[in-house]
């Protein structure tokens, strides 16, 4: 008999070696894994939307008349007004003296940039049609800061890149298709 | 507490349980799919805004308007016809809609290279600056003017229809050398045969939108005649039914059943090389059954009856010739033809109010001068060159050409030199014969002088000179040889120095003339982006060597920029007051020769402005009713060949004959002829076939690196030979691996060859695949002309 009070006595330890990997794997799982997969990287230099409020949305993000969308504005548009410095901040010295002076794009890190194989047009994609800018994009009016840019180390996109379901969803509520076609040409 | 063995797996259970709960096998699945869209090697197009350039295509003579997408302006992603341009009106060939792998193709020369090494060796070149290259060219140029050897400089250009073709005319007169060349084409012959009859330099301009009836001896239509796409649209108004207008018949001659074959309304097969022999025995038919037009034929032209030439003595006229030789039994007995077969195409082409005779090479080369006679007799006997106007004349340049060049002692005396290995026989027209075999010839066999510094321009006669290897020889004898390629070719591969020009998208260049086209015509090519490397457009590199030159060579080429040499075109066009800017509206139908179109601008300005927005200069051609010939007409018998022809030579050597050029080789070892064909989906010309067309190439044309070549079943049968089967093709210029094709479209006896492939430069989607077709034709001087003819090779095909 006592081999059998011993074989239960393990089974309970054995239940505690399957809870320290299970508990272990959750923890790993759920809060090491998602920081180890993405690496943080700063934005070349902080723009605030909140500045730029005697601007509307569309002066820097409009559609061309060819039905495409101008998204993320070049650095010629800041010139408009950034010619000089307009004010002493180190954000806006380096607009200047580093993009705007030199004629060199800023490298900006676009949150919600869309993969390659997905055909997305933002004229199919508007107010009028009863889609706000923050279904899919951050709330920029209030912002003192832009967000961390966290980037995927295996694919290379933005951790906020919409995900094929988040489109399938919206899609299946509005009545559009799903079809493979209609995203994927 | 042991941890043993079972503790571990249980642990190990867990884990797994508690890892699927999380998302890390589903993140990392679905994360490794994504990741493999962003392989470094995997293209991606550059994002940003999409705009549209207007341009011309300058990938061959064609001329067409292309409409080229650009992101952000500065990369281009799509290449299309554009809708509104007069001569493609939205068409585009393969070459065309392929053109961008050329322009960011591996084997473009990024800048200008210098040959360290032993000619020919690829790892040799090393790069050299623009400064320094120049002043490398300036100096040989100045130091064999210096010794009195200019005209031991040569070039040879595959831009013949480029105002860079007019510079380097300009740059070899002041300079003082003979010994300028394009690359050979059908229009090299036909230059040479209408200076012969009518007097005139002009290219033949056939009104194929108003023909009712098109009897066309073996020009490739579908397969890149004159302007491919042209041709296509040509083709489609035949067939298209319209209210009010006759359906054009089109009745093609051609030994093999090619495309155009297959899309014609009939096909006549004959013997490969008899075409002229069907022509003069249809002329026969007319002129015995008097379906000719007597009435043009008694006034407009001569040597048509029995003539008196300059010295006195009695010669036979083109009726007596043809009457003698060419009867419908004759001919059949020689093309293979039947003799009523004969008699109903003649009868046909007389009844026709609007019939045309058209002829060419399948393969755009020089042909035998008197078969290029034969045909414009057959067209003078129907009237075309009547007042119905079938048959046009264009000249070259449809204004005044460049100011005459200033010209010292050097310059004319070398000017004045035989151009190397011209033979002394050919014809002395208005125009200069474009001997480019005679002159490689002399060069590979150190005939006559030596040639220290060649040019090549936009060629690549090393791999698309029929008989490619006499191109390579003759590289080697060259003393320098300066490449102007924008691609790492066969033939910049034994340059000293190259000097790459901008790739066809990069450059400002202009079309000046669209073959075989009814009407005169003009076109600027506008860059769709600029220039991608360290590359300079020819044309300014010619300008500047001429400014290093100084005197009167720099006097003769005064232009600033080659820029400021296409506005002076602009200018002159404006200044003459004459043709229209048109756009995809405008009906080639609509012109009639000899009456010039209303102009529709004022200033040099408005020109400019809109050739540069891809509208096109046209004007109606010449009208031919005055013939620059001694006779003052049309002649049958060409008394221009007195000078060159033996003064007691036979009658029929002033006229129009079937005068086939035996190939060469043992028929007992060599029994079946080899004829070659091109077809859209190859690029035979400067620019190699892109990876885009060869996935055009169906795989009984091309099987992974093998050719197909076509046999008709029973000489397949007779050989031993199964289809797919891989066998050794053998001409007297060489040898090659093969696999056959039983196709019943080519006849007994016959092995059809695609030109195009073959290639052993460029890249690795280039080289290796196939045969090239120019290293197994040979090719024959004409005894007249001098012209390297080609039509059939004497060949072997045997089990590999």
């Amino acid at each position: 008999m006592g081999e059998v009070k011993n074989s239960t006595s393990k089974k309970g330890l054995g239940l505690v070696f399957f809870l320290a990997g299970f508990v272990g794997a959750l923890l790993v799982g759920w809060l090491v894994f998602p920081n180890l997969l993405y690496s943080s990287k700063q934005q070349p230099l902080n723009f605030l939307h909140s500045s730029h409020e005697d601007l509307s949305c569309e002066d820097c993000h409009f559609t061309r008349e060819d039905g495409s969308y101008s998204g993320v504005p070049g650095v010629e548009m800041c010139a408009e007004c950034h010619e000089e410095p307009m004010t002493e901040s180190e954000d806006e010295r380096i607009l200047v003296e580093e993009y705007i002076q030199q004629e060199r794009e800023i490298p900006w890190l676009v949150y919600a940039r869309q993969p390659d194989n997905v055909y997305f047009s933002h004229v199919a994609h508007t107010e009028e049609q009863g889609i706000e800018c923050v279904r899919c994009h951050r709330d920029v009016s209030a912002e003192d800061k832009m967000p961390v840019y966290k980037e995927n180390r295996l694919t290379g996109y933005s951790k906020n890149t919409i995900k094929m379901v988040e489109c399938e969803k919206c899609h299946a509520e509005k009545g559009a298709s799903n079809s493979c076609h209609v995203c994927h040409k | 507490m042991s941890l043993g063995r079972r503790a571990f797996l249980q642990f190990v259970g867990g884990a797994i349980g508690g890892t699927l709960l999380t998302p890390i096998p589903w993140k990392l699945a679905d994360d490794s799919a994504i990741w493999t869209q962003n392989w470094s090697w995997r293209p991606s197009p550059e994002r940003g805004e999409i705009t549209e350039a207007t341009g011309t295509c300058l990938l061959c003579p064609g001329g067409c308007g292309i409409q080229v997408r650009l992101v952000n302006g500065h990369r281009a992603i799509y290449v299309k016809g554009n809708p509104d341009h007069v001569v493609n009106r939205g068409g585009l060939c393969p070459v065309g809609a392929a053109g961008l792998q050329y322009l960011y193709a591996p084997y473009r020369v990024t800048q200008p290279l210098k040959q360290t090494g032993k000619r020919g060796d690829p790892k040799g070149f090393q790069p050299i600056s623009w400064d320094e290259a120049l002043k490398v060219v300036a100096a040989k140029l100045t130091e064999l003017r210096q010794k009195g050897q200019p005209h031991a400089v040569a070039c040879l250009t595959g831009q013949s229809r480029s105002s860079t073709a007019d510079l380097w005319k300009q740059f070899f007169a002041a300079y003082g050398s003979p010994n300028l060349y394009t690359m050979p084409c059908h229009s090299d012959s036909t230059r040479l045969a209408v200076a012969l009859a009518t007097g005139q330099e002009a290219d033949l301009a056939f009104h194929l939108e108003k023909a009712t009836y098109v009897l066309n001896f073996g020009a490739p239509l579908l397969e890149g005649w004159a302007s491919p796409t042209r041709a296509q649209r040509l083709f489609s108004r035949w067939q298209t039914e319209q209210p009010g207008v006759p359906e054009t018949e089109f009745v093609h001659v051609e030994p093999r059943c090619s495309l155009t074959a297959s899309k014609a309304d009939r096909w006549i097969a004959c013997n490969p090389g008899t075409e002229a022999a069907l022509a003069l025995g249809i002329a026969h038919v007319l002129i015995r059954e008097k379906l000719f037009d007597a009435a043009f034929v008694a006034d407009q032209v001569f040597g048509f009856e029995d003539w008196t030439d300059a010295a006195g003595a009695q010669r036979k006229g083109f009726k007596a010739l043809v009457l003698g030789k060419y009867s419908p039994q004759d001919v059949a007995s020689l093309t293979g033809v039947d003799a009523e077969v004969i008699q109903e195409l003649a009868r046909q082409l007389a009844r026709q109010k609007n019939a045309v005779v058209l002829w060419g090479p399948p393969t755009d080369t020089p042909n035998n001068l008197y078969h290029d006679l034969a045909f414009l007799a057959l067209n003078a006997l129907i009237g075309a060159f009547s007042s119905k106007a079938m048959i046009s004349l264009v000249p070259p340049q449809p204004w005044q050409a460049l100011p005459d060049p200033a010209m010292d002692m050097e310059a004319f005396k070398g000017q004045g030199q035989k151009p190397l290995g011209q033979p002394a026989s050919t014809p002395k027209t208005k125009v200069r014969p474009n001997t480019v075999h005679a002159f490689f010839n002399a060069l590979a066999n150190g005939e006559e002088y030596p040639i220290e510094l060649l040019f090549i321009h936009e060629a690549n006669p090393a791999y698309g000179l029929p008989e490619n290897a006499l191109a390579v020889q003759a590289l080697q004898k060259a003393g320098t040889v300066v490449s102007f390629s924008s691609y790492l070719d066969e033939t910049s591969a034994y340059a000293d120095l190259i000097l790459p020009n901008h790739n066809a998208f990069e450059r400002l260049d202009d079309v000046i003339g669209l073959p075989g086209a009814p009407f005169a015509f003009y076109a600027v090519a506008t860059p769709i982006l600029s220039p991608q490397y360290d590359t300079k457009a020819t044309g300014d590199v010619l300008l500047s060597l001429a400014k290093a030159l100084g005197g009167t060579v720099a006097q003769s080429l005064p232009w600033k920029s080659y820029q400021d040499l296409l506005k002076l075109r602009a200018a002159q066009i404006a200044q003459a007051g004459s043709g229209t800017l048109v756009d995809a509206t405008f009906d080639p139908a609509s012109v009639a020769p000899g009456a010039p179109l209303k102009p529709n601008f004022s200033k040099a300005s408005d020109v400019w402005r809109k050739l540069t927005s891809g509208l096109c200069w046209v004007d109606a051609p010449q009208a031919l009713d005055r013939y620059a010939t001694p006779s003052s007409r049309l002649e049958l018998a060409c008394q221009g060949l007195l000078a060159s022809v033996s003064a007691n030579a036979g009658d029929e050597l002033f006229m129009a004959h079937y005068a086939p050029l035996n190939p060469s080789g043992d028929a007992g070892e060599l029994p079946l002829l080899l004829i070659t064909h091109r077809s859209l989906s190859l690029a035979p010309g400067y620019v190699p076939n892109a990876p885009f067309m060869n996935k055009l190439l169906p795989d009984d044309l091309l099987l992974q690196q093998d050719v197909f070549v076509e046999v008709h079943p029973s000489t397949g049968k007779k050989l031993g030979l199964r289809p797919k089967a891989k066998a050794l093709l053998k001409t007297p210029r060489g040898e090659a691996a093969v696999r056959v094709r039983f196709a019943p479209t080519v006849p007994a006896g016959v092995i059809a060859l695609p030109e195009g492939l073959g290639h052993t430069a460029y890249d690795e989607y280039v080289q290796g695949k196939g045969v090239n077709a120019n290293a197994m034709v040979e090719v024959q001087l004409d005894p007249v002309t001098g012209l390297g003819t080609v039509w059939a090779t004497r060949a072997q095909l045997r089990l590999a």
